[in-house]
């Protein structure tokens, strides 16, 4: 179990920094996610960890240990590549002994981890089989083998599933966080799928243009975002305008009163999840604001409207099937004050 | 005729001009060459009428052709090895190092096809020669005494060959370390190896294929060159292709020469099975 300490780490190639200047505690044991666009420095932060790539400045410290300076052999890590890097000349066996032999291991100590990672990955029964015989999803999963046989101080994790079909990526995000648990080990998981990144991490940390923009839970990150960039990048989101007065914001939902320092007169933008929003018909009786249903989106379990309030606002609103609503309808719209979420002044 | 035929006969139409070409041009004469090996050896004509095995048997007994068949193959190992010893670093440099060297380390590797054979043996045997460059440069520096025996033997064919083979064994070996993915490397070494076990454990085994393409590429044309050996080996030192050559067209011998011929084929073809067989890869498909 380690604990690894990223500090004012920077990184760059001679273009303005790729990595600027980021600090991430990450706890023993902890799963944490690294979100972000392409080019965001996500893959770079990771390949510094790693030791593929030098740090700038800043320290990466196993432990308390600085391993900046340390090769990437002697980091004691284990890595998932996203195209998994099995060995094509090796037996899946003889790509899981790689690592202890390099340690080594005893040849019978090798046979019985082996067998034990196998287990664990459910391929027992294929130590003899070339990586070309096996299917996307089992190459996955003895590359996730291959990394944890050896034990490492920690497990890093490059873009894994991104080359798997859907239904197979959703197993595996199930099947590696179950993984992660059982064998307690610290792990940094880079990702540009924020499904992805909330589903499996303890803490995720959202990154642009080479900077933190948010380190959090996958709710704190999804209710409290901490700007604009992540609100959008992290699932929908309504972007709600409307002018604060007296600690209310009044928006086309109404008067929503808003906590923190916001003066007078300024226009404010709050986020609004789609699913936050209740819809209900206008003879319900209920209080709420009135809208027009422009358009539906039925995907089985849940219904997706998108609605236009009075003054022109248009919302996208998730609700399940429950009742539903024609296109062309007339409906009420309702959102608890606490769905809505300041992202600071509008510009 | 119905679409299966069709789609059948398509591809035999595109292999077709090629196909016809080797079969007029090389399975032909080679049939042709068969059949005069077996001839009888004619007087002032360049065979007689009727058929022997005495051209193998003259062959087979005189044990100074066994020793050229047996210095060719040598010179044919040795070319070999050299080119791959001395090509696959820069086979390397040219696959992954920095893509600024690239295009001139191309042109570079490509340079000596750029000139023709008769001229570039012509060039060594200005540089190889006792009167040659080398030799005086030396001797000038007062390095040497004598001049150094660099031509007229296989030392001097060996380094001709090398200089002119090196492009065919460093362009397969090239392209089968493009083809393998750098972050095989990367993961090695996140198990814990270093550059060199990472190169030995999974670069090396995975350019295989290119090595075997190369050698066998160098060692057929070095066991079939003619023009480089008979200028640089001169009278003394004489290659299989030399002496069919002498055979054919200095001494008139038709079927002997053909005979010859084919026993350097035959033993050619059947180094580079077992090679083939001793660097099977049981991981390709």
């Amino acid at each position: 179990m380690t604990e690894v300490s990223i500090e004012k780490l920077t990184k760059d190639y001679g273009q303005g920094p790729a990595v600027n200047s980021i600090s991430i505690k990450i706890a023993e044991g902890e799963f944490i996610s690294l979100l972000g666009p392409s080019g965001c420095g996500k893959t770079t932060t990771l390949k510094m960890i790693a030791g593929f790539e030098d740090a700038t400045e800043g320290a990466i410290r196993f432990d308390g240990r600085d391993v900046v300076h340390m090769p990437v052999e002697k980091r004691d890590i284990g890595m998932v590549f996203q195209n998994y890097a099995l060995f094509p000349h090796m037996t899946v066996e003889k790509n899981l002994a790689f690592g202890l032999e390099m340690r080594k291991t005893p040849k019978d100590e090798i046979r019985t981890r082996i067998a034990k990672v196998l287990d664990m990955v459910q391929l027992t029964g294929y130590s003899e089989r070339y990586p070309r015989q096996l299917s996307g999803g089992q190459q996955q999963r003895v590359a996730l083998a291959r990394a944890l046989v050896i034990e490492p101080k920690i497990l890093l994790l490059d873009e894994p599933l991104a080359n798997l079909d859907a239904k197979l990526r959703e197993e595996m995000r199930v099947f590696i966080r179950d993984l992660q648990r059982r064998v307690g080990i610290t792990t940094v998981y880079v990702t540009h799928d924020q499904a992805e990144a909330m589903t499996m991490s303890d803490r995720v940390v959202v990154m642009f243009g080479g900077r933190i923009a948010q380190i959090g839970t996958p709710s704190d990150i999804y209710e409290r975002p901490a700007n604009l960039e992540v609100a959008e990048f992290v699932g929908q989101v309504n972007i709600i305008r409307g002018k604060v007065g007296n600690r209310v914001v009044s928006t086309a939902f109404g008067d929503v009163p808003v906590s923190g320092d916001f003066a007078d007169g300024a226009e404010l933008m709050l986020a609004l999840r789609p699913e936050a929003v209740e819809l209900l018909p206008v003879n319900s009786g209920a209080t709420g604001a009135s809208a027009k249903v422009l358009s539906s989106y039925y995907s089985g379990s849940l219904v997706d409207y998108r609605l236009e309030l009075a003054g022109g606002t248009v919302v996208n609103v998730q609700t399940f099937p429950r009742t539903r609503f024609a296109d062309g309808d007339e409906v009420l719209v309702h959102a608890p004050a606490d769905r809505f979420w300041p992202l600071g002044s509008a510009a | 005729m119905n679409a299966s035929a069709k789609k059948r006969i398509g591809p035999l139409l595109l292999i077709a001009p090629a196909a016809i070409l080797l079969g007029v041009f090389l399975v032909l004469p080679y049939l042709n060459i068969v059949v005069m090996s077996f001839r009888m050896p004619g007087q002032g004509t360049p065979y007689g009428p009727g058929f022997t095995f005495g051209n193998y048997g003259k062959f087979f007994s005189d044990f100074f052709y066994v020793q050229q068949v047996i210095n060719t193959l040598w010179i044919g190992f040795l070319t070999t090895f050299i080119c791959l010893v001395l090509g696959y670093p820069v086979a390397w440099q040219l696959a992954r190092g920095a893509s600024a060297f690239r295009a001139f380390g191309y042109a570079l590797v490509l340079s000596p096809l750029l000139v023709g054979i008769v001229i570039r043996s012509y060039g060594w045997t200005i540089l190889l020669g006792n009167n040659g460059i080398i030799n005086r440069t030396l001797t000038g520096w007062g390095l040497i005494d004598g001049p150094l025996p660099l031509m007229y033997n296989a030392l001097g064919i060996i380094i001709a060959l090398v200089h002119v083979f090196l492009p065919f064994m460093i362009l397969p070996i090239m392209s089968a370390i493009q083809g393998i993915d750098p972050s095989l490397e990367s993961a090695a070494r996140s198990l814990g190896a270093s550059k060199v076990t990472s190169f030995r454990r999974i670069t090396l085994p995975l350019s295989l294929p290119g090595i075997q393409a190369g050698c066998i590429l160098v060692f057929v044309l070095s066991l079939s060159a003619y023009v480089t050996p008979s200028l640089i080996g001169g009278l003394r030192v004489k290659t299989m292709a030399v002496t069919v050559v002498d055979a054919l067209i200095d001494t008139f011998q038709w079927p002997f020469g053909s005979a010859l011929a084919l026993m350097l084929s035959v033993t050619g073809a059947i180094v580079v099975v077992i090679f083939g067989r001793l660097t099977v890869m049981k991981w390709k498909a």
